[in-house]
């Protein structure tokens, strides 16, 4: 058990949040919901970002710190997938960006992929659209959004790949969540810090601030979540991750739009950058319902199987 | 980043077990129904005492008091296995994480020399004389007396929620020598000292956890005081930052949840909206373990613990309040006398967010420490 960054962890940390400091400020003109830059897929995939889970002593944590931390820009990417699932999938040379299309439905970055993940019911496929196989739709949720119309040839995935897909589906959830509700929150301490109202800050309050605080605590525990997921690949662990980003997503995500009162309800403020993000993999994967039947499968072990008193 | 055990540390786990296996009567479960009961202080003193021969009771403790320096997850390790298992050690476990340390501390040679070999060996119980009826989460606000006397203090005063006191030996006594949060001393005090009178206050959480404490014209010799006239504050502020992660809580609530959920997987019952609010449980369980290994990795590499450890803590409150719901909605039959470890951990479980200071302080210093938001008003 060792928490510390590896020196190749920390110097990726840099690196990343270097290149990240051109991204962190929503353009003031922006008024919209899906805010991206052709220019931050194109910076991490030329400085190799997007194989990090691959290179020795980086691996799939590094790749999930990267998610969490690229997950704090107001610019929706198409990261979490590409570097967290498309390494575990047919040696890490299908064509990004990945994308994610279950049961029919619109999903983030469909119209943009070069390989899209396709979850019918308990099957899975992969394809690689062309244009007209797909078709952008504006919605609330902060991401480009598309949806697949075209008839496009499908390749089905053998039953250990479809295992491997929803473990790192699941990670990739977990890993992308925790960096969004980290970035919601320091907006909103931001706002409670500068606003005042009574003569005083607003998170000043005390009925805020230990609403925020639980807010930080919850992030704080899916942080770990998320790590300890790419770190051991465990099927329990992944679900796990995924239930807590997908059930604590939408509380925090109410809460903080209402600490932010009326000014959260604007899109000149950046909040529902990130947390009209979350509602979007709210439903991921059949939402936290489907996440949860997979934590009693992998993380409720019978009694008899277990050796001594559990705690470890 | 690693979070997997090193050989060492499953070797250690699994003799702890297996110590546990050895020494835990048959019967144990049903023993474990009150933490500060005569039966559960009478079975720990026998149970400390081997521990202490098996050199698991305080193994990171300095070779100098009998320990053997291991490392803090040696220590935590520890810790899990035996809050999962019921905590045998009774009340002892304080002077394992923070009393005996103080004292290496804090204290004078002959103080040390006194009190610090009985805790190595397992024999002693002590209580924490800290809250009173007018200072609980504010706490510098105090009330109890010790004034200077011929050859040492009266004291004056009472305690209350004081857990232990009625089966314990010594306090650990916060009383006023000045006003303020400078006035505050430490007195170690031995509880059969003339003037204490201690009553048992029933409670929801079992036998013999919680006492009164009255302290009327208590003398104590001045060699009783640890530290300085003045310096109780700084030194219960180093004794609990060493309490904040002390209970790894989350291992019995897991535990029990695991067993809550094989009881209701066997009888078909874990469908519907159960396993949402079982995963909701499990969830509040492991991050109240992450939360808190990330603080014993601080503490392993020598970094402060910061506000991390009150969001530690807090996560603690969430999954025991977890778990215990889970139970209480889903295995009413396990808490009306079908399971006594289950009934043990939902009485308990109320304490996690209530003692060693309230969580909505913990929430405090979260909001202030941790977020950086602004300070309330005063």
């Amino acid at each position: 058990m060792d928490f510390r960054l590896n020196d190749d962890q920390l110097t990726l940390a840099t690196a990343l949040d270097r290149l990240a400091d051109g991204y962190r400020e929503k353009p003031i003109e922006f008024h919209g919901f899906a805010l991206s830059a052709e220019g931050l897929d194109q910076d991490l995939s030329d400085a190799e970002f997007f194989d990090i889970a691959t290179f020795p002593d980086l691996g799939p944590v590094a790749a999930a710190l990267a998610v969490e931390r690229l997950a704090r820009l107001p610019y929706a990417a198409e990261t979490a997938l590409s570097m967290l699932v498309r390494p575990h999938l047919r040696g890490g040379t299908l064509p990004r960006p990945f994308a994610l299309v279950e049961n029919g439905q619109a999903g983030r970055f469909v119209a943009q992929a070069r390989t899209l993940l396709i979850r019918t019911g308990e099957t899975w496929e992969i394809a690689h659209p062309g244009s007209g196989d797909v078709t952008a739709v504006e919605t609330i949720f902060a991401y480009p959004m598309g949806r697949l119309t075209g008839s496009v040839g499908r390749l089905p995935l053998s039953p250990a790949e479809a295992a491997t897909v929803r473990r790192w589906v699941r990670v990739a959830i977990a890993a992308e969540a925790a960096g969004l509700i980290q970035a919601a929150i320091d907006s909103t301490v931001t706002h409670l810090s500068d606003r005042k109202q009574f003569g005083r800050p607003l998170g000043s309050f005390q009925a805020l601030r230990h609403r925020m605080a639980e807010c930080a605590v919850l992030v704080g525990g899916l942080h770990w979540l998320a790590l300890r997921a790419a770190a051991t690949a465990d099927d329990g662990d992944a679900a796990l991750a995924a239930f807590q980003a997908q059930d604590c997503g939408a509380r925090v995500a109410y809460e903080l739009h209402q600490m932010l009162g009326a000014m959260g309800m604007t899109l000149e403020h950046p909040l529902h950058l990130w947390t009209y993000r979350l509602k979007g993999l709210l439903s991921l994967m059949g939402g936290r319902e489907a996440q949860a039947g997979a934590v009693g499968i992998h993380c409720f072990p019978s009694e008899t199987q277990r050796n001594g008193h559990g705690a470890g | 980043m690693d979070f997997s055990w090193n050989e060492e540390q499953r070797v250690f786990r699994q003799t702890v077990r297996d110590f546990l296996a050895r020494h835990l009567p048959a019967d144990w479960e049903s023993l474990a129904h009150g933490p500060g009961s005569a039966s559960q202080t009478a079975f720990s003193r026998k149970f400390c005492a081997h521990l202490a021969s098996a050199g698991l009771l305080i193994p990171h403790w300095p070779a100098r008091w009998g320990g053997r320096d291991a490392d803090p997850w040696t220590a935590f390790l520890l810790a899990e296995e035996m809050w999962a298992a019921g905590e045998p050690r009774g009340g002892q476990y304080m002077n394992v994480n923070w009393i005996g340390p103080t004292l290496m501390r804090f204290g004078t040679p002959e103080q040390q020399a006194r009190h610090i070999p009985p805790m190595a060996r397992g024999e002693t119980l002590w209580c924490q004389g800290f809250s009173e009826p007018e200072a609980g989460s504010d706490l510098a606000s105090l009330r109890t007396r010790a004034e200077p006397v011929d050859g040492g203090y009266r004291i004056n005063g009472q305690k209350i929620w004081t857990s232990y006191a009625g089966e314990a030996e010594t306090c650990f006594l916060l009383a006023r020598t000045a006003p303020g949060k400078g006035g505050i001393s430490i007195f170690l005090i031995p509880m059969d000292t003339p003037g204490i009178t201690v009553r048992q206050i029933p409670s929801v959480i079992g036998e013999g956890d919680i006492h009164e404490v009255f302290l009327d014209d208590v003398w104590v010799p001045a060699d009783a005081m640890l530290g300085t006239e003045g310096q109780g504050w700084s030194i219960v502020g180093a004794a609990l930052s060493l309490e904040r992660v002390g209970i790894p809580r989350f291992a019995l609530a897991a535990r029990m949840l695991d067993r809550a959920v094989g009881k209701l997987k066997r009888s078909g019952a874990f469908v519907g909206g159960v396993p949402t609010q079982a995963a909701r449980a499990k969830a509040a369980c492991d991050m109240s373990r992450l939360c808190a290994y990330g603080i014993i990795d601080r503490r392993r590499h020598g970094v402060p613990a910061g506000p991390e450890a009150s969001a530690a803590r807090y996560a603690t409150v969430l999954a025991e309040r977890a778990v215990a719901e889970f139970v209480v909605e889903h295995c009413p039959d396990a808490l009306a006398g079908g399971d006594p470890m289950l009934l043990a951990h939902h009485q308990r479980a109320i304490v996690a967010g209530i003692a060693s200071g309230a969580a909505e302080i913990q929430l405090n210093l979260i909001a202030t420490d941790l977020l950086q938001l602004p300070r309330e008003p005063r």
